[in-house]
């Protein structure tokens, strides 16, 4: 299987693409997350300290373990209303 | 409670009256809609673009709601939130709450209006100029 990530907001326009796919050797904290995803799409790791990260529709925890299976968002700041 | 969510990229009304089930019990139906102005940081705008992580969106909604709900007791809630391209003067969210008494309500609406801006993903993408507005919306 593979991880499905999206981007949202301006971090679509960074990434280039709505979404993109993840393959895991193990399950992952959000750092080993975060360095595939910079060795992906280099612009995106200077949106980390603003961005969140949600796994299958839930703001992840800072201990999450992502895995595979998972549906994974960058969550940029929120605007709705 | 009866809750009702919808992101739609349709235009979005306030319902005319709450549910019937809930006709005998209400004493307060607040309503709020947040509507797109014709500036955006201080540029004269024709629309903006909205977009959303719809399941996520619902789901964080639903919590929210469920939570303030434990506080101030509504017996009625919709949230609708439009996506897509929204010109000026259309709404881009309608919160409508009813309950036994006003402060539930009022309170429903307010504190959750702060805590969709902070938690719902829910995104301003753009602002349209009149000339970007899709052809169909040209005025």
């Amino acid at each position: 299987m593979t991880m499905r990530v999206l981007f949202y907001g301006h971090l679509k326009d960074v990434a280039g693409c709505a979404e993109t796919e993840l393959k895991l050797a193990a399950p992952a904290d959000a750092n080993e997350l975060w360095r595939q995803l910079a060795g992906r799409f280099p612009e995106i790791a200077r949106f980390r300290t603003s961005v969140r990260l949600a796994r299958n529709c839930e703001y992840a925890d800072a201990d999450e373990r992502f895995t595979d299976a998972d549906e994974v968002a960058l969550i940029p700041p929120v605007s709705g209303g | 409670m009866n809750l009702e969510i919808e992101i739609t990229a349709q235009p979005i009304a306030p319902r005319r009256e709450p549910p019937e089930e809930t006709r005998g019990r209400l004493g307060a139906l607040a309503k709020f809609s947040g509507i797109v102005r014709a500036e955006e940081n201080g540029q004269a705008i024709a629309a903006l673009e909205y977009e959303a992580y719809p399941p996520m969106a619902e789901h964080v909604i639903r919590r929210i709601i469920e939570d303030i709900h434990r506080r101030h007791p509504c017996d009625w809630v919709r949230v609708a939130h439009r996506v897509g391209v929204i010109p000026v003067g259309e709404a881009a969210i309608i919160v409508e709450a009813a309950a036994r008494h006003r402060a539930e309500a009022f309170a429903m609406l307010t504190e959750f209006m702060d805590r969709l801006k902070q938690d719902v993903p829910i995104w301003k993408r753009r602002a349209l100029t009149a000339a970007e507005l899709p052809a169909p919306q040209k005025p």
